[in-house]
Order: C-alpha cells, then structure tokens, then sequence
C-alpha cells in the first residue's frame, strides 16, 4: 500500500510538472513580444523592462520556466494588466464558488444515485429499475447545458421563482441562505448529468456483485437483505463508481463554466471565459494551471479512496 | 407422522427445476431420504450429477427467479419448501448452515476475515463487539489457524485457500447449527490440506454434536468419515444405504463405476484417475430410461425405455434403481 501510494505520488509530480511546463509554454505560443502579450499594447517602456527583469526574458527559455515556476511556488502567479489586480487573488475569490458548485451537486448525485441503484440492482427489471434505466439513458444523451436553459427557462422565468434566475448571484458572506438559493439551480443541473453516470455504473456492478458466492453465502449466514446490500455488495460495487466520478470532475467542471457564463455566476469559468474575452492572458494561464492541478489532484484523491475501499487493487 | 418430526431432516420428493432459455432444466428430479441427529451423511456423484443444487435446495438458497421447487423439507420439523425469505433466515446459521465448494469465492475479497466472522455473531446472536470479536477470535482458533489475533484482520486475498477455507468453516460454525451442509469443502485444495479440512470437521462434528452432510464427487473422501451414502446421478438417487453396505454391496453399475474411479485421498497423487467412460446425459433431454443406461455395459433394452424405482436391497435402509444390478456377492473395490 505504501509503496503503492508513493508511486502515485511521484506520478503526481510529474504530471504537475507537465502541466506547468505546458501553462508556461501557453504565453510564449501567443504572437508578439511577451511584455505586449502579459502588459498589452499600452504598457510604458519602463513596466516592460521590469516585467522583461522579471520573467528573466534575457536569459534561456528553461531558465526562464524555473524563474516563473518559483514565482508560482511562492503564490506569485503575476500581475493582470486589465485589472491591475494579483491574478492570485483574482483565482482565490472565484474558485470558492466553482468548489461550492461542485460539492452541491456531488453530494446530491451520489445521495440520490446510490439508494436508486441499491433498490434498481435488488430487483432488476423491476418497475423502478425499469423507469430509472429507461430514464437515464434518455438523460445520458442530454448536455448539460440544454437541462440548466430548460431549467432557468421554466423555473425562473414560467414559475417565477425567486434568486435562481441569470445575474442573481449573491455571495455566501452575504446572505448564506440567499447564496444557497442562488446556486440551487446550477447544482441540480450538474448533478443531474453526475446523476445519471453514477446511478448506471454502480447499477451495473450491483447486479454483478450481487451473483457472486460471497453472497449467496452472506444469505446464508442470516444477514438481513438491508444488511447484505450495504455491508456486502456496496463496497466491492463501488469501484467503477469511484472511478466514474474521478473522471467525471474534468467533465463537471467544463459544464460548471458554462452554467456560470449563462447565469452570471463570478466563478472561475466566467472569470476565465471574461478573460478570454478581454485577452488578459496572464490570468487565462493561472487559471489554466490551477483547474488543471486540482483536476489531477482530485483524481488522485479518488484514486487513493478506491485503493481504501478495494485493498486487492494495490496489492497486485 | 409424528415420529418423522423428530427428525433433523426429513427430504421428500424434492425436485428443483430450472427455466433456462433451452427449455426446463431437472437439476434434481424427486430426491428423499432422512437423516437423524449426529450423524454424518456423504452424498457422493460425478460432477454435474446435481449435489450442489440439491445442498443449496435443502438451504433454500436457491433464487426465486425461473426455478420451481417441489417437494418437501423438514428441517427440525418445519417446511423450508415455500418458506419466505423471513422465516428461512431465521434459521440459516442457527439451524442449518453451508460451507460452500469454492473457498476463492465464497468470502467477501474486500471486508476483513474476522469482520466476516463477528458480524455473524453480533447480528444474528446479539453479542456486543468487543464479545463478538473475542469469540471470532476464539472460533479462528478452533478451526486451527495460527496467530488468529492477527489473522483476524486479515483479507482474504491474503490467505492460503486452506486457510480461507478454515475462515469458511469458521463463519459456518458461529451460530453452532445443528446441520451443516458442506458441498465439496475440499475440492479445490491441494491434497495434505484435503485431508486436515476433513479431519477438522470431522473432530468439530464430534465436538459441537452437528450433524453433516459432505457432499463429494470423491468417495474415498466419505469412505471413512460417513455412516451412510446416497449416490446421485442425473439428479436422483440410484442408490443409498449405509457407508459399509454401499462399499462392500453396492448393487448399481455406476457406483461401482464411481468406486473404480475415485483416488484414494492418501495416494491420490500417485493414483491414475479413471474416469467413467461417457459423459453425464444432458438433463434438457432426459429419456424415459434410466439416465445411466448409455454408459452402462449392464443396460438391457428395458433400461432405455423404462426408469427404475429405488428398490430394497438386503441391509435394511440400503436401496438401489437398477434393472440389472450386480450380483450380491461380497467385493472388494479394485485400486
Ligand atoms: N442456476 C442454474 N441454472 C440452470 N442450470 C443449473 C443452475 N445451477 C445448476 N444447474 C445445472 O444443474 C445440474 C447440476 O449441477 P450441480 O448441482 O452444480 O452439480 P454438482 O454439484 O453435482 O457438480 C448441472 O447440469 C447444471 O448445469
Ligand atoms: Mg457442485
């Protein structure tokens, strides 16, 4: 298991030090001098020399990598032109609301996909699993973003109902319940499309689990059919959930930017898609590398829970 | 009627069918026999001859979907045929309890052997934890596992089959049951092995007063260990009696066909194992014959069209279906 978990851990580094190479590398693809790309086309003579100082440019490309990547290590991911404002502490502000996003709707997927798929797996082909099976399949096919238009569509503007509109975002340190209702829609959006991936991989290792011996035998020791689902089937059934859900972050987040820019949201995904828009690169490239770290990162989170709940993985 | 009550088990005309997309499948065609307290039981047959489905029906273990039980079983008196789900797990662990032939499988991989053990204990008989956890303790002990504080948490994957096997007999043996039905305990285990797991539940029958039922497709392994045998084919009995009786007496071709072809468990390795010639008929199409008939040197055109009953022999209790049975002269099984 240790020897395990290191190796996954200098994995990790590498694929960090992947990633910052490629986020480094982001700036210099740009056309035109780099001080005009991170300053733009008005910065002063004497702001370029300090940037040209900064960022090392005199000196040899890898040179200049561990000049930035220091930089980036001590928390310094620069300044943004645009805003004249830290792109650190631009991110710290944004990525909040893109974690809160994503906690809501993950636990709503899992607290509604595994009770759904215990009872769908107990009885196969039964009314529920028939009208779950049949409906996601249907859901699978939908992208996200046509569910939070429908959505805002029928529930902000038909039904009327207050705070879940475009531009009503409120702040957590504002109004926490305000902050709550603000983000309700998006979070159901997003765990609709986690919903329907989860409720189908764990229904499907379910029923395979549940023709195992193991438990046939659990039966025959007594075990109540509450019990055996939980204790015995779950577990070992959760291995593809765990690894549909590492993988699903990626995809959840790309959805979570797009519901933040159709509804106003500050998250990171309307920050980065602003800055796009604004050609503020240095920011659009501390973005970049901070999603894709916690990407990598939070697969690497999931990868260790799977290697909890199924000691036989790292043991091969 | 009464009097059969008594029994720990009395089996009557069970018979458990399969709906496969082939047609029905008799897995087990009208099956009984009885069985009284403390006694040991080998229900013997080739592979595919029906014993596990018979093992798993006499549970009710067997799933509610496209197979139909018929029949009955007295287990202490109460019908496990029809029972609900309810009133059988009432008495799984407690009344009767199964060690299954497959100890790879038979073992959640990914919760720790004594949790497999203790929860067993705590749900079924109320102990507290720490009670529970000195008692799985105990039970790693009794079924002979060394250092079973530490064993105890172990997984099974990172147990030896034998040792798996072991936990098995353990869990089985928690709720102390009055019967335990064990379907090939050994069979997937190397030989030295075969026989302390036999030894052990031998001596834990003596010791704890069960009752077993060992189902082997081996009857070296019931030779000595049983009083009586039923030897299935097809799935049905072709002959029963007692141990001593079916050795030295049997009157049906296959058993004497099983008896030539089964190692002995002290030489097994050296021994060449000779298979019956033929293979099991197919229990989609069952003739009106006895099933035996196309692999028997002995079988007359009667045998083709006309099945035949279990008869008496001369031992009370020892009966056989055969149209053409051995002579009764004493024999001695070649090696
Ligand atoms: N669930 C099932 N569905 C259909 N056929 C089955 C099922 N279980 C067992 N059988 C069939 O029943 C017969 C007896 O099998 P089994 O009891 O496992 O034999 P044994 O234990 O004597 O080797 C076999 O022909 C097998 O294919
Ligand atoms: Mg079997």
């Amino acid at each position: 298991m240790l020897r395990y978990v290191l190796r996954r851990i200098v994995m990790l580094i590498a694929i960090c030090f992947i990633i910052s190479v490629g986020s480094f590398y982001l700036i210099h693809l740009l056309p035109g001098n780099i001080t005009t790309v991170i300053e733009g086309p008005g910065a002063s003579p004497e702001n370029q020399a300090k940037l040209y100082k900064l960022l090392g440019l005199n000196k040899p490309i890898y040179q200049q990598y561990f000049v930035w990547i220091g930089n980036v290590l001590r928390g310094n991911l620069g300044t943004s032109f645009i805003s004249q404002t830290s792109v650190a502490s631009t991110i710290r502000a944004a990525l909040p609301i893109d974690l809160e996003i994503m906690f809501l709707s993950q636990i709503l997927a899992f607290a509604t996909a595994i009770p759904i798929a215990m009872r769908s797996a107990r009885k196969p082909d039964g009314w529920l699993d028939r009208t779950f099976s049949a409906g996601s399949f249907t859901l699978l096919s939908v992208p996200t973003f046509i569910v939070i238009v429908l959505m805002v569509l029928f529930i902000s503007v038909k039904l009327g109902v207050p705070h879940t509109g475009p531009s009503s975002y409120v702040s957590f340190s504002q109004d926490w319940i305000g902050n709550l209702e603000s983000l309700a829609l998006p979070a159901v959006a997003l765990a609709i499309g986690s919903f329907v991936v989860y409720y189908r991989v764990l229904r499907s290792d379910l029923i395979a689990t549940l023709q195992e011996e193991f438990i046939t035998m659990a039966r025959s020791k007594g075990l109540s059919q509450r019990r055996i689902m939980w204790r015995h089937a779950f577990r070992p059934s959760s291995v593809a959930l765990l690894g549909a859900a590492g993988v699903n972050i990626g995809g959840l987040l790309a959805s979570g930017f797009v519901v933040q820019y159709l509804l106003n949201i500050p998250g990171l995904g309307y920050t980065l898609i602003s800055a796009i828009n604004m050609s503020d690169y240095l920011l659009v490239q501390g973005i970049v590398l901070v999603v894709s770290v916690g990407v990598v990162l939070i697969n690497f989170i999931f990868d260790f829970i799977i290697n909890i709940v199924d000691p036989r993985i790292s043991r091969e | 009627m009464s009097f059969d009550n008594k029994k720990l088990l009395a089996v009557k005309d069970l018979a458990t069918t399969f709906h496969t997309a082939g047609g029905d499948l008799p897995a087990v065609g009208g099956v009984s026999f009885d069985m009284e307290s403390n006694q040991t039981i080998g229900i013997v047959g080739e592979s595919g001859s029906g014993k596990t489905v018979l093992s798993r029906t006499i549970m009710g273990l067997q799933q509610r979907t496209n197979v139909t039980v018929t029949g009955s079983v007295l287990l202490s008196g109460f019908e496990m045929v029809g029972a609900s789900e309810d009133e059988k797990r009432e008495r799984w662990g407690t009344e009767v309890a199964m060690i299954f032939q497959d100890p790879m499988t038979s073992l959640n991989p990914v919760m720790k052997v004594g949790k497999q053990i203790d929860e067993t204990l705590r749900v079924r008989l109320g102990m507290s934890k720490a009670d529970a956890k000195a008692r799985a303790i105990e039970l790693l002990e009794l079924v002979g596992i060394p250092s079973p504080q530490y064993r105890y948490d172990a997984y099974p994957g990172q147990l030896s089959g034998g040792m798996r096997q072991r936990v098995v007999i353990a869990i089985s043996l928690a709720c102390s049951p009055k019967l335990l039905l064990a379907d090939e305990p050994t069979t997937g285990l190397d030989v030295t092995i075969q026989a302390q797991i036999l030894n052990l539940l031998e001596e834990l029958k003596e010791r704890l007063e069960m009752s077993v039922i060992l189902v082997t497709h081996d009857l070296g392994v019931v030779a000595t260990r049983t009083s009586r045998i039923i030897v299935m084919y097809a799935g049905r009995i072709v002959e029963i009696g007692s141990t001593r009786e079916v050795f030295a007496h049997h009157r049906m071709p296959y058993t004497r066909a099983l008896l030539e072809s089964s190692p002995k468990v002290s030489n097994a390795s050296h021994t060449r194992l000779t298979t019956i010639p033929g293979r099991p008929p197919n229990l989609l199409k069952l003739t009106q014959g006895c099933s035996f008939a196309p692999r028997c040197s002995y079988a007359t055109e009667k045998c083709h069209v006309d099945r035949p009953e279990l008869e008496a022999a001369d031992e009370p209790g020892h009966m056989f279906a055969c149209w053409n049975p051995l002579p009764k002269t004493r024999r001695t099984v070649k090696k």
